[in-house]
């Protein structure tokens, strides 16, 4: 029961760390350097490209596993026949996010 | 030479579980009423609940190989193609990324629904056999327009 709550919190967090930019750290690849937040690294304008993938993917396993903790296990229950409508929707907001690259 | 090696052991593990989810969402989808002896019911006949654990391991190894070459791909590849302004190969790859991490953390939910057979399991397969399809694809389309050095 408490992988259906984490996979739903997983997947609304996700979707919310992408769209509002709440990575937990961000990873510079150039120096091999990781940051706290959105922190930008020393010498940011040669500190190369950031990557936020890995710090969202931080954020939203925290948050689901919260919530896989924290959710009652009756609305678990009741949500559990729904669970594949939220990484579908996680990935519509995705897409939404993405499309500026379109 | 390592992202080489990393990337044909990312193609392989990709190619394993695109194999196992179609299997398994064809068993799922496939019409009662077609006859046995027809291809397409002997391709779903087997028992596509074994196929739970080795798609949750298989998809899990595939993201972990992934996100070990992605700094060499942000680094090597998607910087170039940046400034050739060609927006659509890193718009898909983005999103093969994010589908990549949702996916990750679908497996809990998909592997309860199917010991449970809660209702969503259906859902869940048809979804993450999107994920694999979608990333199988894309990441065979970049890696043509611009492969890792």
């Amino acid at each position: 029961m408490r992988g259906t709550a984490f996979s739903a919190a997983f997947s609304c967090a996700y979707a919310w760390a992408l769209a509002t930019n709440h990575p937990l750290f961000l990873y510079y690849p150039l120096h091999g350097e990781l940051r706290w937040g959105t922190q930008a690294a020393h010498g940011s304008a040669s500190g190369g490209p950031a990557m936020a993938w890995y710090g969202i993917v931080a954020t939203a396993s925290l948050i689901g596993a919260l919530v896989a903790v924290c959710m009652p296990r009756r609305l678990v229950l009741t949500m559990a026949p729904y669970l594949w409508l939220f990484p579908l929707g996680a990935m519509v907001l995705c897409a939404f996010c993405v499309g500026r690259f379109v | 030479m390592l992202p080489t090696l990393l990337l044909t052991a990312h193609l392989l593990v990709g190619v394993a579980l695109l194999g196992a989810v179609t299997h398994q969402s064809v068993g799922l989808l496939r019409p009662p009423s077609i006859r046995s002896h027809r291809f397409i019911a002997r391709y779903a006949k087997v028992d596509h609940t074994a196929f739970t654990a080795s798609i949750a391991v298989l998809f899990g190894l595939s993201v972990s190989l992934g996100g070990l070459i992605y700094p060499t791909y942000r680094l090597h590849v998607r910087m170039p193609i940046e400034e050739s302004f060609a927006w659509w190969p890193i718009g898909v790859f983005e999103l093969k990324e994010h589908f990549g991490g949702i996916g990750i953390g679908l497996l809990p939910g998909y592997i309860c629904a199917w010991r449970s057979r809660a209702g969503s399991h259906v859902g869940l397969t048809l979804v993450l056999a999107f994920i694999v399809w979608w990333n199988f694809l894309v990441g065979h389309v970049v890696n043509n327009f611009r492969g890792l050095p």
